[in-house]
């Protein structure tokens, strides 16, 4: 607040109309004098024959000189001066809480547009320093995480020795977290440790709380001796309390985040993991986005295409690893055929050691061009054995179409997907006939009438499943062979059919002549080797009264 | 004294904020007139011509607004500088500020400090 200013007082148009409206009905002439002796109002005359003074407590703020009633003019101006005074420190006072609201609310402001606890705290602290006139700042926080003392922020010159308070904890403890705020007057250790400069003569502190519970503290110094006043340190409280808050929401926001986001991500990764479990696919055909979705008793029905693939004569063939090898060895094979499956719109329902079942959900079509890819997967796999010196291996491919159920079995603790379905034994059944036909992918009737034309097929024979009546068609895909091997078996196909005629009949010799001339063709077709073999047993032995298969 | 400001606010503590936010300049020879309406306001500004207006929009009988449109518009008074001062937010007086013609727009709570800097610039004082 500036001094009382008599010229101020005096100088206004109103109050000097006034003044001189008295002196002219009183019929006087005055002047006012500052207390410098400049004449504020008024002309002096040469004869001063008296002098009153204008005084406001106690001090003598000018004089009314000229006509000796000029004692009511200086009365009426210290009156009026002594009213000015009281204005001015009301004035002064309101102005000040005005300007604290003003800070507060700025700060408020900014306190909404900030969630980062560690950056409450430098608006915080520059918020203080800017109102509270000091030369450095700190805001040290508690990390209840890490159990730690934390200075998110630090301003102003250099009064605050970063190292010495993270190596003094316990005594900033004591002060930080007293849970007081004060205006320091010894702080001689502070000083001593070197977590002051020497500089400092001002030391104030404000305890950051949220109702009891302390989170930390805005320190201030300064270089001046008694630089911090009552006023200062209430409002410095202020903002410490207000930050308190803010700092508490936005900690409790950043570790709900933290939480959410750590719960997504096991989630996630339960996800990831329990779907190379149970298929994505299965969980969807039940209905279902996730796993978690999945109860007891779920079961969808559907028409499938049901796929078996196994290594024949794999016992042999893992007898010579050892059992290291042996998980190696099917695992990559499973890992070759696996992407097929999925590509193919399929999914693995189960890998069984050395085979695999998947279920094709949505066409037979899939499952077969999965097949012959599958199929030319093990040709290339062949080809690198081969190179490395190892045997070739044989894959068998069977699958059949049919309806399947599949559900969520089990009890309340331990559940499981199945399928439950005859389709399934009955593809089991057809991978199995692959190698008594020699061949490597056989299906049933119930796919193959989904084909039309697009495919190539030889009718291999009917069997009788065990424990059904019905017989079972089994025609073999060519479609999967090599270039080669492939336009040999087309070659061949229509004196094949006629000879399975033939066959069928149980006109054997016709048969086998006409297999012989495949064979000439084509000597490597296994499968017709196994026909005339079979063809010359009947031949020599008669067909067995129960072998089902002929007219 | 030739340097006027006057200060136009129906509350009387915003006045006795302005002036006291502005007391320092009583020494550089500057006169304070106040008025607590729009009207009285318009008769100060003709009579008196001040060099700077701060003038709060909300007001009885005459709004700032008004006082500002007349003196600026219809009276083309251009040797005074108008500062408006309203309520912190009020988006759309900012834009009918700037049609009245005003010079600045001000929210309150204002800053003491801008305030006063503003007001020193106008004057032409340090």
């Amino acid at each position: 607040m500036s001094k009382l200013s008599l010229k101020n007082v005096v100088g206004r148009s109103d109050i000097s109309a006034d003044i001189r409206a008295i002196c002219k009905e009183l019929d006087i002439e005055i002047w006012i004098e500052g207390e410098n002796g400049k004449v504020l109002m008024g002309s002096p005359t040469e004869q001063s024959s008296s002098a009153f003074p204008i005084s406001f407590g106690g001090e003598t703020l000018g004089w009314v000189k000229g006509h000796e009633k000029g004692i009511l003019i200086a009365n009426l101006v210290s009156h009026l001066a002594a009213k000015e005074a009281e204005k001015k420190s009301l004035g002064a006072e309101v102005l000040n809480l005005y300007q604290e609201i003003n800070v507060i609310f700025n700060f408020s402001e900014k306190l909404a547009e900030t969630i980062e606890p560690d950056a409450i705290a430098r608006v915080t602290l520059d918020q203080a320093m800017h109102s509270v006139p000091s030369g450095g700042g700190i805001v040290v926080l508690w990390n209840d995480d890490t159990g730690q003392l934390e200075i998110p922020a630090l301003s102003g010159e250099r009064l605050f020795n970063r190292e010495k308070i993270r190596k003094n904890t316990s005594l900033l403890f004591k002060i930080a977290f007293s849970g007081q705020s004060e205006i320091i007057n010894d702080f001689s250790v502070l000083r001593e440790k070197g977590i002051i400069e020497e500089g400092v003569q001002s030391l104030m502190y404000a305890a950051m709380k949220v109702k009891h519970r302390i989170m930390g503290a805005i320190i201030l110094a300064g270089r001046n001796a008694d630089q911090f006043s009552a006023a200062h340190l209430k409002l410095t409280v202020t903002l410490a309390l207000q930050s308190s808050s803010a700092i508490e929401s936005a900690m409790l926001y950043e570790r709900n985040i933290r939480e959410v986001r750590e719960r997504e991500e096991a989630i996630l990764r339960i996800h990831e993991v329990t779907k190379k479990f149970v298929p994505n696919e299965f969980i969807r055909s039940l209905g279902k986005d996730v796993i978690t979705d999945v109860k007891l008793g779920d079961q969808v029905e559907k028409i499938v295409t049901v796929l078996f693939t196994d290594i024949r004569d794999f016992t042999t063939l893992s007898e010579k690893m050892t059992p290291e090898e042996n998980f190696h060895f099917v695992s990559s094979f499973n890992a070759r055929l696996g992407p097929i499956i999925k590509s193919h719109n399929g999914f693995i329902n189960q890998y069984l050691g050395d085979s695999i079942m998947a279920i094709f959900p949505e066409n037979p079509e899939d499952a077969l061009r999965a097949a012959i890819q599958m199929q030319r997967a093990v040709y290339d796999l062949n080809v690198e054995r081969i190179t490395n010196g190892l045997s070739p291996i044989k894959a068998g491919i069977g699958m059949h179409t049919g309806p399947l159920i599949m559900g969520i079995t089990g009890d309340e603790s331990r559940m499981d997907a199945a399928t439950i379905s005859d389709t399934v034994n009955t593809a089991s059944r057809i991978e199995s006939l692959t190698k008594y036909y020699k061949s490597p992918l056989l299906i049933s009737q119930d796919t193959r009438q989904h084909f039309n034309g697009q495919f190539h097929f030889r009718q291999l024979g009917r069997v009788r499943l065990k424990g059904k009546h019905k017989l079972l068609n089994i025609i073999e895909c060519i479609d999967g062979f090599e270039q080669e091997q492939l336009e040999k078996r087309l070659s061949t196909l229509p004196n094949f059919n006629e000879a399975m005629s033939f066959y069928h009949e149980q006109q054997f010799e016709n048969a086998i002549e006409i297999f012989k001339l495949i064979l000439a063709k084509d000597p490597d077709d296994q499968t017709v080797k196994f026909l005339v073999e079979t063809a010359t047993h009947y031949l020599e032995q008669g067909v067995p009264e129960k072998e089902p298969g002929f007219s | 004294m030739d340097k006027k400001i006057l200060i136009v606010d129906d509350e009387a503590h915003i006045r006795m904020l302005i002036g006291q936010t502005l007391e320092e300049l009583e020494d550089e020879g500057v006169e304070f007139l106040t008025a607590d309406n729009g009207a009285s306001a318009l008769d100060l500004i003709q009579s008196e011509r001040p060099k700077l207006v701060f003038l709060d929009v909300m007001m009885p009988k005459m709004n700032g607004m008004d006082v500002c449109q007349k003196v600026k518009k219809d009276l083309a008074i251009d040797d005074v500088y108008i500062i408006l001062l309203t309520a912190k937010g009020q988006e759309l007086d900012r834009q009918r500020g700037q049609e009245v013609g005003a010079d600045v727009y001000m929210t309150k709570p204002f800053d003491p400090e801008v305030l006063l800097s503003k007001a020193k610039q106008v004057l032409n004082l340090s």
